[in-house]
């Protein structure tokens, strides 16, 4: 039997932040992987806000950045783009395209460098209540192990089921479930080349495709879609795009990744009596653009330090850690709410009101306009599109 | 449940299955299926079709 004060449960961006930060505060911590090796596959296409890392006191480290943004490119479904500039506008996830890969391994090694346990190659398969603690029980390597644990950080991802065993409804509904799947390529030829680059409309329904540079020739190509609105797959949508997108025509795959996004916004219930669920497990994802890095790591910053408090206070009930639910809400769910309205906006938008705004906007100075005027200016384009705008908020 | 060759193990069918019924592991999945409804989710959102009833 294998004791310990925390047991995170995954290691990815957001288990490694919780377990390190639970480390650094005092707790005696485990992280267990089922994976041979942390960070592989990669499930996301790697871009990251810089405000996010700054925020987390992240230093940008040329071993896993590979790429810094300017911009963003945003194209209609007729080809029309507006080209958003970082330093004229505000944009939430213009930042790094990252080595997830590599990453993932680093911030692991962080929360090793913490004082972290970590065994990899190590499957959760059951939870089990014990007293005022838990029994995990797992399978490493062929040998089944107890884990006996106070609290424990469900970072298991989208397919989360650690939550579920204790009660939490974590499990996500098909509408807020981007279906999501990618090419990493070479011979890619962008007309923007430092920026990350949106495709709307019908090319990826009930959400966008992304062309993400990595430096070079070489991006990420992807694209998420809502199967309750498509009766083709993410890869067949993808087969597609890649056919179709000027920017990808000599373009060769080297790599597919293929998984779910969770789009719903933050999940209702974060915790439970010994539990704390974060990341994509929590639905840390910011519902328009489909990152969840920077929000992932900070739901699992906020757990750690709560999870070592529970310990020091010798408290580990729902009551005695809801501060974990009111700082994550704080944090990070009441920005989801208002990306979660501008996503429904986006995607009640027609082919052809998406192509009348791109081309209205095309020449704006986002630097100059002010939200009044944005109004003003779409209602002149497309009153259709502000009707529908008005009734979302 | 019959798990193609080509399924990627990324996981989407376990995160939807309304009854927690699948388990993920780094090159194999496991359906739990005495619980099973046929609900049909997990075929239908998978992104490679990989699963077959």
């Amino acid at each position: 039997m294998i004791v310990t004060d925390v047991l995170v449960i995954g290691a990815g961006p957001a288990g490694s932040s919780a377990a390190k930060h639970a480390a650094l505060n005092g707790a005696e911590v485990l992280m267990i992987d089922k994976k041979s090796e942390i960070g592989a596959p990669k499930r996301c296409g790697e871009g990251v806000s810089k405000e996010g890392l700054k925020k987390l006191r992240i230093e940008p480290n040329p071993r896993w950045v590979t790429k810094e943004l300017s911009g963003v490119r945003m194209v209609s479904p007729n080809g029309t783009d507006v080209v958003l500039d970082d330093e004229k506008v505000k944009l939430p996830e213009a930042g790094y395209i990252l080595e997830r890969k590599v990453f993932d391994k680093y911030m692991a090694m962080d929360a090793g460098r913490a004082g972290v346990q970590i065994m990899i190659k190590t499957l959760a398969t059951g939870i089990e209540r014990d007293g005022d603690g838990i029994i995990v029980y797992a399978e490493h390597m062929g040998y089944s192990l107890k884990i006996q644990t106070k609290i424990v950080i469900a970072a298991d991802g989208p397919e989360s089921r650690v939550g579920r065993w204790a009660g939490l409804k974590t499990s996500m509904k098909p509408k807020n479930m981007e279906s999501c799947a990618q090419f990493e390529m070479v011979n890619v030829e962008m007309e923007e080349p430092d920026c990350i680059e949106f495709h709307f409309g019908s090319v990826a329904p009930g959400g966008y495709a992304w062309i993400f540079p990595k430096g070079d020739d070489i991006a990420n190509v992807g694209l998420g879609i809502l199967n309750t609105v498509t009766d083709k797959t993410a890869y067949q949508h993808l087969l597609e795009f890649v056919d179709q997108c000027p920017a990808t025509q000599n373009a060769q795959p080297v790599e597919l990744n293929i998984g779910g996004d969770p789009v719903g916004g933050l999940i209702k219930e974060l915790l439970a009596d010994n539990i704390l669920v974060v990341g994509d497990a929590a639905g840390m994802v910011n519902p328009l653009t489909g990152g969840g890095i920077a929000s992932g790591m900070t739901g699992g910053l906020i757990a750690g330090e709560v999870a070592a408090k529970a310990i020091k206070n010798n408290d580990w009930s729902a009551k005695g850690m809801e501060e974990y639910k009111n700082r994550c809400q704080e944090e990070i769910g009441d920005s989801f709410k208002k990306y979660l309205k501008a996503k429904d906006y986006m995607l009640s938008l027609t082919d052809e009101e998406l192509n009348t705004i791109a081309e209205a906007f095309r020449d704006s100075d986002f630097e100059s306009i002010n939200t009044t005027e944005l109004l003003k200016k779409l209602v002149k384009i497309s009153p259709k599109a502000l009707l529908k705008l008005g009734k979302l908020f | 449940m019959i798990v193609k060759e080509w399924c990627m193990y990324c996981g989407e069918c376990a995160g939807l299955c309304p009854r927690n019924l699948i388990e993920v592991r780094e090159t194999s999945l496991i359906f739990h299926e005495e619980g099973c409804k046929d609900c049909r989710i997990c075929i239908q959102i998978c992104p490679v079709e990989a699963l077959e009833k």
